[in-house]
């Protein structure tokens, strides 16, 4: 009896977290899916990249097979997703054979390796395999490459930017914070609510003024111009950001300290400072996504300096017919993002924690 | 060691809230000194005032005769243990003690040896090495007490720290900061609104009201002779019981008439009050010295309300004039509900108060 009165809740319950543990995995799916895409995709070669149906992982090796063609030597590759090989290149120019092995197969071979090969088919007189490495960064290479000269001073001007974004809007924000956290003051709720008013225009809309006076300044077309046009909006943030740090760390905290013998200053930076920390470094991190990402305001704000966003968005228009390139762009772009946050999460996870007294 | 002077301190905030205002005191070597009042009296303003947390915007304070009033905080060579502890979450125990010694620049095994007796008497030892998001409450207070201590402060300031730890251990940790002001014998000023604790605390209490002084004592002093029915009121639990009089002279004998009771004053007191002049009064009468008599010797009868035991006593509540009045006698006899007690003044506890300024008479 008690069995069969069980059994209907048993089911319900399983039915519940079988939903659930589908929904769970639909979510992770759909949120993970676009970003092994986009991994996968950087290490394939431009051949496989325009496969259909699109292979899931790189290949390690290319399978080729050679043989006697109707104008030179046939080459072949082997096609993992039609399961045979593929005839690609009928010619009798070695070179050319050697610029679509590492432009389009991304498995590079010298002209020499070739010859041996050709020598081998001669002998045998028929066909001929062989198996070479693939070179698996052969995207970020080619984009460091194309993009050539720029890529790199890019990627250095934008962590520039970066940590001049970070210095000024944490330095000027979070005074500002500590002062609307600490002090009473006319007309504090109006200010603190008017610092995000700079937040409402878009870069785009403000663009020629910026530009007026960021060549008056001589500021334009360099690092710190744009850090100063990020550091607007990211001194709001800063300002949210830490005065509500600086609010959960009691004062007494600091008149304690100057009771016993700090000075003002030294009680703010060996007693506040410290415990503010996770959300300092909180609005650290929001000042520099907002700035490595930020696009619009960098290709108008510059001319022959563009920043590392600026490169990849060029090559991701320019690149046709080359997704994987933009791929590898795009992921050289994030990974600098990534890192930082990694480094930062220790902190932004005790700020969520609360400071604990 | 060192003695504290305050003249005239005045302390606004903008233009119109007055905080403290013309506050006058002298606090003797090794005296402990409570500052209590109901809060937003200005105490613990008054308090920060000699910390030096707050700007004082007329008067001079002096401590062992020198002006501090404009020093900082940390050149009036004072400690003080906050109502919130404010030990330094990211400092072990240790480190919370030995701060302002390393601030002194002591050598390190001075510091060693400070900490440890601090620790010790506080009884903190076996803590030292933790982080204070380890303790409880009780403990984290120590911390305070014992960082407080350590640097020998020429004065001891306390600003409610028993206010945030539960009923227990607030009487405890009570009996151990007398122990502690005992043994250190520094001039010390606790700032508190629990009467019952600057009672046992205190050497001298200081009751102040809406920024000024209402009263300075001995316990003693301010529970029996209160200096107004504020003070009658606020000291004592259950308060002062208050009852509205009218004098009456007959043929020399002078009479105290209420709707409830009519009865003759011994000499002394009808002197007094003959000379004051005024015919309306208010009785005040702490509720021990109400006693229960039998119905022979009384001069008023009234119906128990409620009758509250206590282990060592009860209280009982009867009905005067529309006020509850409350009395404290003996555990036994049991008083019931609506029982009718027999009751009597002690005359020599009646204390008078004019019924228009409240001061007593």
């Amino acid at each position: 009896m008690t069995k069969t009165k069980k059994k209907p809740v048993s089911v319900a319950k399983a039915a519940r977290t079988t939903i659930f543990y589908v929904f769970v995995v639909g979510v992770v799916v759909a949120l993970l899916l676009p970003l092994y895409f986009i991994v996968s995709l950087s290490f394939l070669s431009t051949r496989e990249a325009y496969e259909y149906p699109l292979p899931m992982v790189p290949a390690l090796n290319t399978q080729f097979k050679l043989e006697y063609g109707k104008r030179g030597y046939l080459l072949s590759v082997y096609d993992r997703v039609e399961g045979g090989f593929e005839t690609v290149l009928d010619t009798k120019e070695l070179q050319k054979m050697s610029d679509y092995m590492k432009y389009q197969l991304a498995t590079p071979m010298t002209l020499e390796d070739i010859e041996q090969q050709i020598a081998k088919l001669e002998e045998m007189q028929d066909v001929v395999y062989f198996t070479r490495r693939r070179n698996l960064l052969s995207n970020y290479q080619s984009f460091f490459g194309v993009a050539g000269s720029e890529a790199v001073p890019a990627l250095i001007r934008s962590l520039q930017i970066c940590a001049l974004t970070i210095i000024i809007s944490l330095s000027i924000g979070g005074m500002a914070g500590y002062a609307f956290a600490r002090y009473a003051f006319k007309g504090k709720d109006l200010l603190k609510f008017s610092v995000l008013f700079v937040r409402m225009f878009p870069g785009v809309a403000i663009a020629i003024p910026m530009i007026k006076i960021l060549v008056g300044l001589n500021f334009y077309d360099k690092p710190i111009g744009l850090s100063l046009v990020y550091s607007i909006g990211n001194i709001a943030l800063t300002v949210w950001i830490t005065a509500s740090i600086f609010m959960g760390i009691p004062e007494s905290l600091e008149e304690a300290a100057q009771v016993f013998g700090a000075s003002k200053a030294r009680s703010f930076l060996r007693i506040t400072l410290p415990l503010a920390l996770p959300g300092l470094a909180a609005a650290a991190m929001y000042s520099f996504l907002g700035a490595w990402n930020e696009t619009v305001s960098a290709i108008i704000l510059t001319q022959f300096n563009p920043t590392f966003a600026v490169i990849v968005y060029q090559t991701v228009l320019g690149a046709v017919g080359q997704v994987n390139l933009a791929a590898a762009g795009g992921m050289a772009m994030a990974l600098p993002a990534v890192i930082f946050t990694f480094f930062i999460r220790r902190y932004i996870r005790q700020m969520w924690g609360g400071v604990t007294i | 060691m060192a003695t504290l002077t305050l003249k005239n301190v005045t302390k606004r905030f903008g233009k119109k809230v007055v905080a403290v205002s013309d506050f006058s005191l002298e606090v003797p070597d090794r005296e402990f000194l409570v500052l209590l009042g109901p809060s937003g009296c200005g105490k613990t303003t008054t308090l920060r005032m000699v910390a030096g947390l707050e700007e004082v915007t007329d008067g001079t304070i002096l401590i062992d005769e020198v002006d501090v009033t404009d020093l900082p905080p940390r050149r009036r060579d004072v400690s003080m243990v906050f109502q919130n502890y404010a030990v330094w979450p990211h400092m072990t125990v240790y480190d919370n003690i030995a701060y302002a010694l390393k601030l002194k620049r002591m050598d390190k095994k001075t510091i060693d040896k400070t900490v440890k007796e601090a620790a010790g008497m506080t009884k903190i030892a076996e803590l030292v090495d933790r982080y204070p998001s380890q303790l409880s409450g009780g403990q984290q207070q120590r911390v305070a007490v014992a960082r407080a201590i350590a640097v020998k402060p020429k004065l001891f300031l306390m600003d409610e720290p028993l206010s945030n730890l539960d009923a227990k251990l607030r009487v405890a940790t009570r009996t151990e900061l007398k122990a502690i002001h005992d043994k250190t014998e520094a001039t010390t000023v606790f700032v508190t609104h629990d009467q019952s604790e600057a009672m046992s605390l205190a050497d001298r209490i200081v009751i102040m009201k809406d920024g000024g002084i209402v009263q300075i004592g001995s316990p003693d002093d301010v529970y029996h002779r209160s200096a107004s029915l504020f003070v009658a009121d606020f000291i004592g639990t259950p308060p002062t019981n208050f009852m509205d009089v009218e004098l009456k002279v007959e043929n020399g004998d002078c009479r105290l008439i209420n709707p409830h009771f009519d009865f003759k004053l011994k000499p002394d007191h009808a002197a007094k009050l003959r000379n004051y002049g005024k015919k309306k009064l208010v009785l005040g009468i702490r509720p021990e010295k109400i006693l229960l008599v039998g119905e022979e010797d009384s001069i008023l009868a009234a119906q128990c309300l409620v009758s509250e035991p206590q282990g060592s006593h009860q209280i009982i509540a009867i009905e005067l004039a529309d006020k509850i009045v409350k009395i404290v006698a003996p555990a036994h006899p049991m008083i019931e509900s609506e029982e009718t007690v027999h009751l009597s003044f002690n005359q020599e506890a009646i204390a008078f108060f004019d019924s228009e300024s409240g001061l007593r008479i």
